[in-house]
């Protein structure tokens, strides 16, 4: 890995979020609006369902911004004309994907903790983390996770145009299937076998295990294997993410297709 | 000389202009791959939530039926709102204010995808309701939800016009235009009833087109005729009118003051 690449990508991706930083504000409602949904279903503002709601809003808030911000990261670079300058320079897109991507992870932390924050503040929920320490390494480690998942998304748009397309497919299946709103163990079967193939649905629960007092899982395991599970899932997309995106790279540098739109 | 181009030609050159780049830059295969997607899981994911709390005022029935007005807004509004934003991002929208052609004109037509967009997802999102959630529609009156169901993307034009004027001074009106695409599913009575908000987020519901298109459909849906629904329809075309008229001025007023200062494309 070339740590001078990851590190001036990571440095140029965030002077352009600090250029034009209202763009974290799409990744902010979504999620918040659905918090403040369930708990107006709910109609109260005591209770566990509350602390889900809270605790669902800030892990859908980084999925939002790992989904979009992974899905725009090489689209913008096709249409402001420099991913033929990015493909053809020495360096290997994955390593700039590498820095951009912790990133864009950081900017989940920071839309996550927004969310908790406002929800916080509106409903004065007085959430007390059962495990401070533990809930803290366990988001990061989801966030991690969705780091790497955002890899892999990036990877698609090395081929297509089509960024937005997939970005606003995905919104909500991603969101059904992370069992950070609604359960896991609520969903069809079907949706459950997705939802366990993905690494940060792993994580919620791991979150809800440390946020929680009494919490049993909805995964079905105890926090330790969920951890494993994180780990294993998000190392699995990270070489799943770098092979694809090795290969992308040598078939577009062979054909000559970079500029193509 | 040229003869100046009436303001319908532009609107319809315009329309035609909208589909033709549109389905340019996305086939319409992935279009409608799109809708029947976005549309299905943003039903799912509410009536799932709806079922887990399991409140016996807010039914699946409810929130499908809301979910699927919802649609419209997040379709037309958004997507006609963005247009100006598009524009400036692309480098077009200097050559567009320079031209002797009203812009107000030119995006209106523009809209007409949205238009066909939120028509079109709502009656998928209605296909799913009856289809797959099992909504019965044995007492619908088809003919007011037909109505309505263009009212409402009318209506939603007119607001997504004024929040896309924004977008010729502004750098982007897509976020304003996320804001207001999704503020309904939280004050419309999409997914509750509006009674449960604090009375000053009720008086903000009600100057909201969506509102009274949700309150309109559901009643339709029981069967009630368009006369039966005539607040609720008479209310959607006064603050899409009005909504309308502040975007006449809104626009000519960006346009005028990108004019004077030359700034017609700055970032």
């Amino acid at each position: 890995m070339n740590l001078r690449a990851v590190k001036a990508s990571f440095k140029q991706q965030a002077i352009q979020f600090a250029a034009d930083p209202q763009w974290i504000i799409p990744s902010i409602v979504s999620p918040f609006l659905f918090t403040m949904v369930m708990l107006y279903i709910y109609q109260d503002v005591t209770g566990p369902i509350v602390l889900q709601a809270v605790l669902g809003g800030g892990v859908l808030g980084m999925w939002a911004n790992t989904l979009f911000a992974s899905s725009f990261t090489i689209s913008y670079d096709r249409m402001n004309g420099t991913f033929e300058s990015m493909i053809l320079s020495p360096t290997k897109v994955f390593d700039v994907l590498i820095g951009r991507s912790i990133w864009n992870a950081f900017i989940g932390l920071v839309n996550a903790l927004l969310v908790f924050f406002i929800a916080e503040l509106i409903f004065q929920t007085d959430i007390t983390l059962a495990n401070p320490i533990g809930f803290f390494l366990t988001l990061t480690l989801t966030l991690m996770s969705l780091a790497s998942f955002g890899m892999l998304i990036s990877t698609a748009f090395v081929f297509s145009r089509m960024g937005r397309f997939f970005s606003s497919v995905a919104e909500y299946p991603i969101y059904m299937v992370s069992g950070a709103l609604v359960p896991v163990s609520a969903l069809p079967q079907g949706l459950q076998y997705v939802s366990f193939a993905l690494a940060p649905s792993w994580g919620v629960d791991a979150i809800k295990y440390t946020a929680l007092e009494g919490y049993g899982g909805t995964m079905g395991v105890s926090l330790l294997t969920d951890i494993a599970m994180l780990a294993v899932l998000s190392a699995a997309v990270l070489v799943m993410a770098y092979y694809i995106m090795n290969g992308a790279e040598s078939a577009i540098l062979s054909a000559g297709s970079a500029e193509r739109y | 000389m040229f003869a100046e181009a009436g303001p319908l030609r532009i609107v319809w050159a315009s329309a035609r202009n909208s589909f033709v780049t549109r389905f340019t830059a996305m086939h319409p295969i992935l279009w409608l791959f799109q809708i029947l997607i976005t549309s299905f899981f943003a039903m799912y994911f509410f009536a799932a939530l709806s079922e887990y709390i399991g409140n016996p005022e807010v039914t699946v029935s409810f929130v499908v039926i809301g979910n699927a007005v919802q649609s419209v807004a997040a379709t037309t509004l958004y997507s006609v709102a963005e247009i100006p934003g598009v524009e400036k991002h692309t480098g077009t929208l200097g050559a567009l204010i320079q031209s002797p052609s009203s812009l107000f004109s030119v995006f209106l037509g523009m809209s007409a995808f949205g238009i066909l967009t939120g028509i079109f997802a709502m009656f998928v999102s209605l296909g799913y309701a009856a289809f797959v959630f099992g909504i019965s529609f044995a007492s619908c009156n088809f003919l007011s939800v037909g109505v309505i169901l263009l009212l409402t993307c009318l209506s939603l034009t007119g607001l997504g016009m004024l929040l896309g004027s924004a977008g010729i001074r502004l750098r982007t009106a897509a976020i304003i235009a996320n804001i207001f695409a999704y503020i309904g599913l939280l004050i419309s009575g999409v997914n509750f009833p509006v009674s449960y908000l604090p009375d000053w987020v009720q008086a903000v519901s009600y100057c909201m087109p969506l509102t009274y298109a949700v309150e309109a459909v559901r009643g339709a849906v029981d069967g009630a005729s368009l006369i039966d629904l005539y607040r609720p329809i008479c209310m959607m075309i006064l603050l899409g009118t009005v909504f309308m008229i502040i975007a006449w001025f809104s626009f000519k007023f960006f346009e005028e003051s990108s004019r004077n200062s030359g700034k017609t494309d700055s970032f």
